[in-house]
């Protein structure tokens, strides 16, 4: 077949995302979008955790069970009942530095999923066994969780980037999970579930009226719940960029390696040029880190870099998983890239490839109602804008190669970045110390 | 104003057999594209495990008008995301992008479905970067492989149902080009592939894109596709797997279900009886053995291979109760619990209103697929691979919430009278 390639048409506008944001009361901000696509709505309440109940993980853990676990109307069972009759969702989830509430329904069961919102929020019981039975299994999932190398990894990574700094807690260790009391819960669930500085984020087939004046009229008790303050977060310390870590892990048949560092936040002027530094890097498949270390070395399935944005800041990783043979020859590469993009930047062509590919994909954290309101949620928590999903794709189309070289100069030079490899000491230790200095550390020391 | 989203289809076929359906939808700025060949890891030649699977990394090594790595260039320079996997009895290549990429999209499909270019050293790359893929998710990872390599290894004789579709290291090394060559030839004809497209694109211009690149690939014979009959169990099957990663004891126990193909009907009620089952914290395995007896972490019921992939499947086909626990139970003890649960639901059957929320999640959960374009076209050319019927994703909601209670306790009587297979998860390294 030898039909020339097609020429890729551009879409004329991006449909525009009309977001609706109001005050509902008690300082409850609410985004609402109108998607009648489908006969759904998506709900997320999002609540910024404060840095003291960071450095207590295990109860914001066992709450994103427990708070489901009863309430003044219903049992656990009988809740769980109530939402599938709407063809429904309720959950919540602590990720981070934020704790979400989220449901979902058929849109004209939006006020019964409400109520079902209300009612959890207002009158969560944790009766004390059920307490009991939520906190064993959430210890036993976390013996599951801390026993798979990325966990280990994320948090040698973590210890780097922050420190002492509530981003830098471990993850919540079994014995404390099973130390976690109702009491506590109910402590946590007023301090932290209250309107002031929450955001309610609506996205379904109904009007913004309609979604805003029901939940004020549904929420109208909670939105009453006396004001009180929030605390910031302390600002982020300065990264221990310091030798090497290695975490060891016997019986490792990989090494997972993570190379990281600060990033700026969505709301800063670098962001949308670091954007395109991540994506030339490792962000797509057709990147150079993918293209080193997969296509030409065969050295790892999926290498990558992201960025992560939180709310005290931001902060990128770059990480592969490679066998135990090539952990030394993978970060030589990997380092390779890293350094050569810091110092000889991007090219026109690289740039031109990862403007079209960032404002393309950006589409689809649109496109659904779900995904719609979870990137919401996520601009929501982090206070960012939502004029954001048009000032975003906007900023990129106008990136010039100056400031994406700019940018990688300041953020990706090796001197800025910290190293954490977890993986077999027996086997890998050997190698990495004839390239580097290497501490050696345990993972439950 | 967008319009609501509609299930209507077009479809046609070209001259050489390659089956295409469309999925118009105006109220999307994105269109996925999707190209499913009827082939998995059942149809792998003997001493090649792994090697559909592998094949499938090959479509990414480039073709006669694209080279090693520009394929993926190509979706990402047009905005667009792309992937591909590989199932027990069909292989999925797929992407979405803007609207204005859907030619490139089909241009580039046609190509690599025309003239696919292996080379011995693209083979032997891709060897190592699947050797390091399962070095992720099974070696290196507590409860690696469990239950979608192991159970049926266990529950099953023949080559084709019960082998490894990740494959050994030492086969995938033997993976020559002339095996794929092979392979290409037999598998990847137009007439054993569907081509479905979803989202902001127009039938006619699909249909003129199609016959322009896809057109001129020559007619092959359609390869035979199974069957892969096993025989009941005529006794209990029983394995334990000693896992030095696993912090946790587990189990997984296999039953056979009806074909999906040839006896639908009575396949979805199986499916119902999965979400009756272990759907939600009201369902009866997870508020008798999670929330009142308090004895198990977690426990599951799904149907196929991952979970949600019987529909995609041909005969035989296993539903799983997978359950995680930490060990204060025994195996025997859980299970006991699991048989006098499916006892009582065969005997009173289920409530009115436990199926109400079995057909209520499966229809909003319906609606939510319709919302991506990428898993819609996926879908719509899987299920038209298999069932040929593609028609069956708008229909199934429908056909879930018209099971009848008798169906459902049937189905939970069967389970009990079946020879089932069981492998557990010890922790900790063998003796």
């Amino acid at each position: 077949m030898s039909l020339p390639r097609p020429e890729v048409t551009p879409l004329k506008a991006l449909r525009k995302v009309r977001v609706d944001e109001r005050e509902l009361g008690g300082g409850l901000r609410s985004l609402v979008v109108k998607r009648s696509e489908v006969p759904l709505v998506e709900v997320r309440l999002v609540f910024p955790l404060s840095g003291r109940q960071m450095l207590r993980p295990a109860v914001p853990l066992v709450s994103s069970e427990a708070i489901l676990a009863g309430t003044a109307r219903h049992d656990r069972i009988s809740l769980a009942e109530a939402v599938g009759r709407l063809g429904g969702t309720l959950g919540a989830s602590a990720a981070g530095d934020t704790f979400v509430l989220y449901g979902s329904a058929f849109s004209q069961r939006y006020r019964q999923l409400l109520e079902l919102m209300a009612e959890v929020l207002c009158t969560a019981a944790y009766p004390a066994e059920e307490v009991a039975a939520d906190r064993a299994r959430s210890a036993d999932e976390m013996t599951i969780v801390l026993s798979r190398p990325e966990t280990l990894a994320a948090e040698a990574v973590g210890r780097r980037l922050y420190g002492s700094h509530p981003y830098g807690a471990p993850l919540p260790r079994p014995e404390a999970v099973a130390a976690v009391t109702a009491a506590r819960l109910k402590r946590f669930h007023s301090s932290l579930l209250h309107p002031s500085g929450a955001h309610l984020v609506v996205v379904g087939d109904l009007t913004a009226a309609r979604a805003t004046g029901l939940a004020s009229e549904v929420l109208g008790e909670w939105l009453e719940t006396p004001p009180a303050s929030r605390s910031a977060l302390p600002s982020l310390p300065a990264v221990a960029t310091g030798p090497l870590e290695l975490v060891d892990r016997p019986g490792s048949v990989q090494s997972n390696i993570r190379i990281a560092g600060p990033m700026p936040s969505r709301l800063e002027p670098e962001w949308p040029a670091v954007a395109a530094v991540n994506a030339v890097l490792g962000g797509m498949f057709s990147s150079r880190i993918v293209e080193n270390l997969r296509e030409r070395n065969g050295y790892t399935y999926s290498p990558y870099s992201s960025v992560r944005h939180m709310r005290a800041g931001s902060s990128g990783s770059i990480g592969a998983d490679v066998s135990n043979e090539v952990t030394a020859a993978a970060l030589v590469e990997l380092r390779y890239e890293i350094a050569r993009l810091a110092t000889a930047g991007v090219s026109e062509e690289e740039l031109q490839a990862a403007r079209k590919y960032l404002i393309g994909t950006f589409l689809f954290q649109t496109a659904t109602q779900a995904s719609l309101a979870s990137t919401l949620a996520a601009l929501a928590a982090t206070g960012v804008d939502p004029g954001y999903l048009s000032g975003h794709p906007a900023r990129l189309a106008r990136l010039e190669k100056s400031e994406v070289d700019a940018a990688a100069r300041r953020y990706f030079s090796p001197s800025r970045l910290a190293t954490v490899v977890v993986g077999e000491a027996e086997a890998v230790a050997g190698q990495l110390g004839e390239l580097e200095q290497i501490e050696l550390s345990r993972p439950f020391a | 104003m967008p319009r609501q989203k509609s299930a209507a289809l077009e479809r046609f076929a070209l001259s050489n057999g390659l089956r295409v359906v469309v999925a118009p939808d105006a109220s999307s700025q994105l269109v996925g594209v999707a190209v499913v060949y009827d082939v998995g890891w059942r149809s792998e030649p003997a001493g090649r495990t792994g090697f559909a699977h592998l094949f499938e990394h090959m479509m990414f090594q480039g073709s006669a008008n694209v080279a090693k790595v520009e394929h993926m260039a190509l979706v990402e320079g047009a905005g667009g995301v792309f992937n591909g996997y590989t199932r027990a009895d069909i292989t999925a290549y797929f992407q979405a992008l803007p609207a204005g990429g859907l030619e490139l999209a089909l241009w580039l499909e046609a190509d690599r479905m025309g003239s696919l270019a292996i080379t011995e050293e693209n083979l032997a790359n891709q060897v190592a970067v699947v050797k390091e893929e399962i070095n992720v998710n099974v070696f290196n990872q507590p409860y690696g492989g469990f239950p979608w390599i192991v159970l049926p290894e266990t529950a099953f004789d023949s080559y084709p149902n019960s082998h490894n579709g990740y494959g050994a290291f030492e086969e995938l090394e033997r993976a020559s080009v002339a095996d794929a060559a092979s392979f290409y030839e037999t598998y990847y004809a137009p007439s054993n592939a569907v081509l479905a497209v979803a989202g902001a694109c127009d039938p006619a211009e699909v249909a003129a894109y199609a016959e322009r690149f896809f057109g001129p690939i020559p007619l092959r014979p359609v390869p035979a596709h199974g069957p892969w009959p096993e025989p009941p169990l005529s006794r209990p099957r029983h394995r334990l797997l000693h896992d030095g990663r696993a912090p946790q004891p587990a189990f997984v126990a296999g039953y056979r279900s009806p074909d999906p193909v040839n006896r639908l009907q009575d396949h979805l009620a199986y499916t119902v009886l999965a979400g009756v089952l272990a759907g939600s914290d009201a369902s009866r395995l997870r508020r008798r053995l999670v929330h009142e007896e308090r004895i198990v972490t977690d426990v599951s019921c799904e149907l196929g291979i991952f979970g949600v992939d019987n529909f995609i499947m041909r005969d035989p086909v296993l539903l799983q109760v997978l359950v995680m626990h930490p060990g204060a139970s025994s195996t025997e003890q859980i299970l006991a619990l699991v048989d006098a649960e499916l006892e009582r639901l065969a005997d009173e059957g289920p409530t009115r209103d436990e199926l109400e929320r079995v057909a209520a999640a499966y229809s909003s959960g319906y609606w939510r697929s319709l919302d991506a374009v990428m898993e819609r076209s996926i879908t719509l050319a899987s299920l038209e691979v298999v069932h040929g019927r593609a028609e069956l994703l708008a229909e199934l909601p429908g056909r879930i919430a018209a099971v009848a209670p008798e169906a459902v306790a049937a189905a939970a009587g069967e389970l009990t009278g079946q020879q089932r297979t069981v492998v557990e998860v010890v922790p900790g390294a063998a003796q």
